[in-house]
C-alpha cells in the first residue's frame, strides 16, 4: 500500500482495507487451507453447528426434558419394539438410532440438543474470556508500570491453580448451574488471553512506527485500536479456537461432577454422568457412549482447526516443518 | 549451575502469588452462600447452638481479624477442622490420608505419558511426514480431545465388563488388607510382602493411570516432535553426521539431549493439569483421593476441607512450576538472562 492512495481514503475504509489486505497477503490463510487436518476440523465444526442449529429450531426442549416412561406408552417404532421397556433394551433401532435412556427419552434427540447447549455455553465462555483477556492484556501492555503489575500479578494468582480446580473452587462460591459454570470458566481462561495479548502488544509497541504515530499526536485509543489490536488478532484467534474445545470439555466436566446442568437438561456432561452411574455396569452402554462420542468429536474438531492455525501462525514451526 | 540470584528472584516473585492465593482461598469461605455454623450444627439445631458455634469459630470477629488468623494458622499448616465429611478431624489429617492416593495416580499417569510420549515424539520427528508421523499426530490430537469421563467409562466397559480381565473400580481387591505405611497402595502392597496383593493393586492402577496419562502422552509426544525437528536442523547435527557418526547415534546423543529441554517444561506443566484430571479420573474409577474429596466437600458445604484441598493443589502446582523453571535454567543457562 503506497502512502498516496491511503491518505485519500477515509479512516474506516483504510482500516478495513488494511486488515483484509494483510490477511490476504499473509501466508496464514493459504497455509491453513493447505492443511488437510485443519480442514477436517473445520468440517467437523460445521457439521456440529448444523446439527445444533437444526436441533434448536426443530426440537422442543420441554419435550426432550420430560420423562417419556408411562406418559407415552405408544412409542412402538417402525422396527416393532412394542413397549418402552423394549425400546430401552434395544441400543439402536430405526425409531431410536441411539436408543432411549432410563426415562424412555430418545437419546438421538437429546444428544443433538446437547450440541446446541455445548456450542451456546462454549461460545459465551470463549467470547467473554477473550474480551476480558484482550482488554486486560492491552491495558497492561500499553500503560505498563503499576497497572501492568497489578493486572498481571492478579493473573498469576489465577494461573497458580490447575484450571479445573480453580473452576471448582469458584463453583464452591457461586453454586451450581450452567451459567455459573460459564462465569467460573471465563475467569479461569481470562489470564491465558491476557498473557497472549500482552505479549503480542508489547512486541508491537516496541516498533518505531508506534513512536512515530504517538509523536504525530495519535491518542491512546487510536494506537490501541489501529495498531496494537490488529497485530494481535492472529494469536488471539488461535488461542480462542484452542480454548473453544477446552471450554466445551470443562463445561461438560462440571456438569459431570454435578455442578453444571440441572437434572433433565440434555447437556452432554450430565447425560454422561447419568449414563455412567446408572447404565455402565448394567450393560446400557449407549446411555453414556453417544453423548461422549459427540463431545469428543466436537472438541477434536476445534483442536484440529486450532492446531492447524497455530502451525500456520508460528514462523519457527513453519521453518521446522517444510 | 544455577545461580543463587536467579533462585532468589524466582522465590521473591512467588510471594505476591502465594499471598494472592491465600486471600482467594480465605474468600471462598466468606463469599460462599450459607452459614458455616448452620452447616456444622445441622438444619434442625437451635438458633442458640448455631450462635455458640459461630462464636467458637470466630465468625463474628471483624473480617481483618479473621483474615489475619487464617494466614497465621495457614503458615502453621492449620486449616481448621472438617465440618461434615470427617466432622471434627483436622483438615490437615484428612488431607494427609487422602493425598498419597492422588499423588500415586498422578505419578503413574505421568510415567505412562513419558514412557509412551517421548519415543512416539522422536519417531514422529525422525520419520517426518510419513504415515507413522501422521498417525502419531492425529492420535495425539485425539488424545487431547477425548474427555477422561468418556474414555474412562469406555475402558471399564471393554476391559472390566465385556472382557472381564481388569477390575472396574477401587484401588485394590477387597480380598487383601494392606497396612497404610506410605499411603501409596502399590508400595504398601509391596512392603507387605504379599505378591498377589501387589499384583491386584497394579491391576487396579492400570486403567486409571492410562486414562489420566493419555493427555500428557499427547502433549509430550507433540512437544518432543517439534523440538526434535528444530534440533535436527541445527548445524552441530550436520557436523556430527559429517564427521562420520551414524544417524541413530547422532539423533540420540546430540539431538535428544538438546531437544529434551522444552519437553521437560511441558512435563512439569502437565503435572499440574494432571492434578486437575485426577478429580475426574478419581470420580470415574471411584478412587478416594483429594480430587473426590474436593467434589464431596463442595457438595456438602465442608468449607475448611475445600479451602485445604484447593490450597494444597495450588501449592503443588506452584512448586512444580518453580521446579520446572529451575530445571530449565540448569539445562539451558541462557534462560537466566
Amino acid at each position: 500500500m503506497s502512502s498516496e492512495t491511503t491518505s485519500q481514503r477515509t479512516d474506516k475504509d483504510q482500516y478495513r482495507r488494511g486488515f483484509f489486505e494483510r490477511l490476504r497477503q499473509s501466508s496464514f490463510l493459504s497455509e491453513l487451507l493447505s492443511n488437510r487436518l485443519a480442514l477436517l476440523g473445520l468440517g467437523i465444526i460445521l457439521l456440529i453447528v448444523v446439527v445444533a442449529v437444526q436441533a434448536r429450531l426443530f426440537l422442543d426442549l420441554e419435550a426432550i426434558k420430560a420423562t417419556q416412561l408411562g406418559t407415552n406408552p405408544s412409542m412402538a417404532g417402525p422396527c416393532g419394539e412394542r413397549s418402552v421397556i423394549a425400546a430401552i433394551q434395544s441400543a439402536g433401532s430405526c425409531a431410536h438410532p441411539m436408543g432411549t435412556d432410563l426415562q424412555g427419552r430418545d437419546i438421538f434427540d437429546r444428544v443433538r440438543y446437547g450440541a446446541w447447549l455445548a456450542l451456546k455455553y462454549g461460545t459465551v465462555t470463549v467470547a467473554a474470556s477473550t474480551a476480558l483477556g484482550v482488554g486486560l492484556g492491552t491495558i497492561a501492555a500499553y500503560y505498563g508500570g503499576w497497572i501492568d503489575n497489578l493486572i498481571m500479578r492478579t493473573m498469576d494468582v489465577l494461573l497458580a491453580f490447575p484450571s479445573l480446580l480453580l473452576a471448582l473452587a469458584l463453583v464452591a462460591i457461586f453454586g451450581a448451574g450452567l451459567w455459573k459454570a460459564v462465569i467460573a470458566l471465563t475467569l479461569v481462561y481470562t489470564p491465558r488471553f491476557a498473557r497472549v495479548v500482552r505479549g503480542a502488544a508489547l512486541k508491537v509497541l516496541e516498533d518505531e512506527y508506534i513512536e512515530a504515530t504517538v509523536s504525530l499526536g495519535a491518542r491512546d485509543r487510536r494506537v490501541i485500536l489501529r495498531h496494537v489490536l490488529p497485530n494481535a488478532i492472529a494469536p488471539i484467534t488461535v488461542q480462542s479456537t484452542l480454548n473453544y474445545g477446552l471450554a466445551i470439555i470443562d463445561i461438560a466436566a462440571l456438569s459431570f461432577l454435578g455442578f453444571g446442568a440441572s437434572a433433565g437438561t440434555p447437556s452432554w456432561g450430565l447425560m454422561l454422568s447419568n449414563g455412567v452411574d446408572q447404565g455402565l455396569l448394567s450393560g446400557h452402554w449407549w446411555w453414556s457412549f453417544f453423548p461422549g462420542l459427540l463431545l469428543a468429536l466436537t472438541v477434536l474438531g476445534f483442536n484440529l482447526l486450532g492446531d492447524g492455525m497455530r502451525d500456520a501462525l508460528d514462523p519457527r514451526m513453519r521453518e521446522a516443518v517444510d | 549451575m544455577i545461580s543463587k540470584r536467579f533462585l532468589l528472584k524466582r522465590l521473591l516473585l512467588l510471594v505476591p502469588v502465594v499471598l494472592g492465593v491465600a486471600t482467594f482461598v480465605f474468600a471462598i469461605l466468606h463469599l460462599s452462600p450459607g452459614n458455616p455454623a448452620r452447616t456444622i450444627a445441622g438444619q434442625r439445631a437451635s438458633e442458640e447452638f448455631v450462635r455458640q458455634i459461630e462464636s467458637d469459630l470466630g465468625l463474628n470477629d471483624p473480617i481483618y481479624v479473621q483474615y489475619g488468623r487464617f494466614l497465621w494458622n495457614a503458615i502453621q499448616l492449620d486449616f481448621g477442622n472438617s465440618y461434615v465429611i470427617r466432622r471434627g478431624t483436622p483438615v490437615t489429617e484428612v488431607l494427609r490420608d487422602r493425598f498419597p492416593v492422588t499423588l500415586e495416580l498422578a505419578i503413574y499417569g505421568q510415567l505412562a505419558g513419558i514412557v509412551f510420549g517421548i519415543p512416539l515424539g522422536i519417531l514422529s520427528a525422525v520419520k517426518q511426514d510419513s504415515v507413522t508421523d501422521h498417525l502419531t499426530r492425529i492420535g495425539a490430537l485425539t488424545g487431547i480431545s477425548v474427555p477422561i469421563f468418556w474414555s474412562g467409562p469406555l475402558l471399564i466397559l471393554v476391559f472390566a465388563t465385556m472382557l472381564d480381565v481388569l477390575p472396574t473400580t477401587g484401588r485394590i481387591s477387597s480380598d487383601y488388607s494392606v497396612d497404610a505405611v506410605t499411603g501409596l497402595i502399590t508400595v504398601d502392597a509391596l512392603l507387605s510382602g504379599n505378591v498377589d496383593a501387589f499384583l491386584s493393586a497394579v491391576q487396579h492402577m492400570l486403567l486409571p493411570s492410562l486414562v489420566i496419562g493419555v493427555y500428557s502422552m499427547a502433549l509430550i509426544s507433540r512437544m518432543m516432535r517439534s523440538s526434535m525437528l528444530e534440533v535436527i536442523r541445527q548445524d552441530y547435527m550436520r557436523t556430527a553426521r559429517a564427521k562420520g557418526q551414524g544417524a541413530k547415534i547422532t539423533v540420540m546423543k546430540h539431538g535428544f539431549r538438546n531437544a529434551l529441554i522444552p519437553v521437560v517444561t511441558i512435563i512439569g506443566i502437565q503435572f499440574g493439569s494432571l492434578l486437575g484430571g485426577a478429580v475426574l479420573t478419581e470420580t470415574v474409577f471411584n478412587i478416594t483421593g483429594i480430587g473426590v474429596l474436593l467434589v464431596e466437600a463442595i457438595s456438602v458445604g465442608d468449607y475448611p476441607v475445600v479451602q485445604g484441598t484447593v490450597l494444597l493443589f495450588a501449592f503443588l502446582f506452584t512448586l512444580v512450576n518453580l521446579g520446572v523453571d529451575v530445571t530449565y535454567s540448569i539445562l539451558d543457562p541462557r534462560i537466566e538472562q
